[in-house]
């Protein structure tokens, strides 16, 4: 039992290769993480748990790690934002309107964890829609950071960051369209992936803004995110990502109006990063992107449109259906022009343009993934120096600009302030998930000594 | 004809087919402010082309 339950905090790697070994039985597993999702009951990290059914996938991958059948996944627990259809199990998108919506078949992300032998151990909770940043669902529960269940974990996915820092999974799926996957993984401690936009599948997925949304993994390890990824999009396993060498590797650290207003105890983590990258080899530089200025406009406008297209009908039809922060964002995005739409566009093809420029000379960027550590539960405001800024739009600030571009951004943990986790970003350019993660794993390392 | 900002977006909402309640404006009255002002200046960073007299 003592065996079973240190390995529920232990790399999913870890995990799938102890399963492998047969030192520990995908039940045993199941049965540790449902027991210990029902002792962390209060941080809410879980909406529906399917009982019985994940009980039977784990006898099923018994059986079939006894035939030795192949699966890189095979028995191990893995957790889904509650914004993915599973078939048979309700899929709420942690609102009131879809409390009963069981659907029939698997969202895509979903029938390929489970094609490499996956255990859906239980949708996570998330914020309602996926449509905000504090997680504080008012039908499902307000999330909780596992460090201080005073402090907010982040969103969307922050049940799912939850759920890999508390040890209640062995990874999790999440999704991305503003910062969703990088802002809990940066305020819980873990490790989350926003890919390249398009490289994962969204079908099944329920959206929120088409031309920003994306789905990936939030795990304990980069290299459990890195395994993650290949299932998801759809990588065969002679056909793993190609590893990168940190050879070499141009970084540059982004300078600029964007990240003034950063903490000091989150921006010495990213000199410290900056510092021990150098030492390592990496050729590291300061850059300044001028554009970036204008991308909390640009991601406003382009969101509160796009969002509003999704819940057309329901914003004007049951408007009361809605937790009052997600309503005000639905029925301001109602009231965007679409000439407003189009001027937004206009600056993203410059932002797009601009990194585009600015990756000729660097090979990876990196800047904090959120300006603070996380906020206490029902904060509104951030105080700065130079005045306040809401929570939401802070938390956002530093992820957005890369779900306007699609570029792939991965948070790490590194360092900590006053007991609260600290989370760095290394964004690539399009499809170079490879060198991020190398980068990404580097830090790991180094945040480790 | 809507005067202040709340009946500004009390138009704006009927026209979209919103049903805004008067504690609707008041919650929404901030945001779309604040919105608004995020508009207006994206429109000023986007230089003028010279075919419409900017150049």
């Amino acid at each position: 039992m003592a065996a079973v339950e240190t390995l529920t905090s232990a790399p999913l790697l870890e995990i799938a290769r102890a399963l492998r070994q047969r030192k520990v039985s995908p039940v045993e597993l199941v049965d540790a993480y449902t027991r210990r999702i029902e002792q962390a009951s209060d941080l809410k990290a879980f909406i529906t748990l399917p009982g019985e059914r994940a009980r039977r996938e784990a006898r099923r991958a018994e059986q079939q790690l006894s035939r030795r059948q192949a699966g890189v996944l095979l028995g191990v627990p893995i957790a889904v934002k509650d914004l993915f259809a599973t078939r048979a199990i309700r899929t709420t998108a942690g609102s009131r309107i879809l409390r009963d919506w069981v659907p029939s078949r698997d969202a895509v992300v979903v029938a390929r964890l489970r094609a490499a032998g996956a255990i859906i151990v239980g949708k996570t909770n998330l914020h309602e829609f996926a449509y905000g940043v504090s997680n504080a669902n008012p039908w499902w529960g307000v999330a909780r950071n596992p460090h201080d269940p005073e402090r907010s974990p982040g969103g969307s996915s922050g049940g799912s960051a939850i759920a890999v820092v508390a040890g209640l999974c062995a990874g999790a799926l999440g999704s991305d369209t503003g910062g969703s996957i990088r802002v809990p993984a940066s305020l819980c401690g873990c490790v989350g992936l926003k890919p390249t936009y398009g490289a994962i599948p969204l079908e099944g997925t329920i959206p929120l803004g088409w031309s920003l949304d994306h789905a990936g993994p939030l795990t304990r390890t980069v290299g459990d995110a890195g395994l993650l990824l290949d299932v998801l999009t759809g990588m065969d396993a002679g056909q793993r990502v190609r590893r990168a060498s940190t050879r070499g590797v141009r970084v540059g650290v982004l300078r600029g109006p964007l990240v003034q207003r950063v903490r000091p105890w989150v921006s010495e983590q990213v000199e410290a990063a900056a510092t021990a990258l150098r030492r390592r080899g990496l050729r590291v530089r300061e850059v300044s992107i001028p554009e970036m200025e204008w991308t909390v406009a640009t991601q406003l406008v382009t969101l509160r449109a796009e969002a509003a297209a999704v819940h057309a009908r329901w914003i004007r039809t049951r408007p009361r259906a809605y937790g009052a922060d997600v309503r005000i964002r639905l029925q301001l995005g109602a009231l965007v022009a679409g000439a407003d739409y189009v001027l937004a566009q206009r600056m993203r093809a410059r932002l797009r343009a601009a990194l585009d420029q600015v990756f000729q000379s660097i090979d990876v960027l990196l800047l904090p993934t959120t300006p603070i550590t996380a906020p206490v539960v029902g904060d509104r405001t951030v105080r700065w120096r130079s005045g306040e800024e809401p929570v939401d739009g802070a938390l956002v600030r530093l992820t957005a600009p890369f779900n306007l571009t699609g570029l792939p951004a991965l948070s790490v943990p590194f360092g900590a302030a006053a007991g609260l986790p600290i989370g760095l970003q290394v964004v690539g350019r399009r499809h170079d998930e490879a060198r991020v993660l190398a980068v990404g794993r580097l830090m790991e390392e180094l945040a480790e000594a | 004809m809507p005067v202040t900002e709340r009946e500004q977006l009390a138009a704006a909402g009927q026209a979209a087919g919103l049903r805004l309640t008067e504690q609707d404006l008041t919650d929404l009255l901030p945001a779309w402010k604040r919105y608004v002002g995020l508009v207006e200046e994206l429109r000023a960073a986007m230089a003028p082309e010279d075919w419409d007299g900017g150049g």
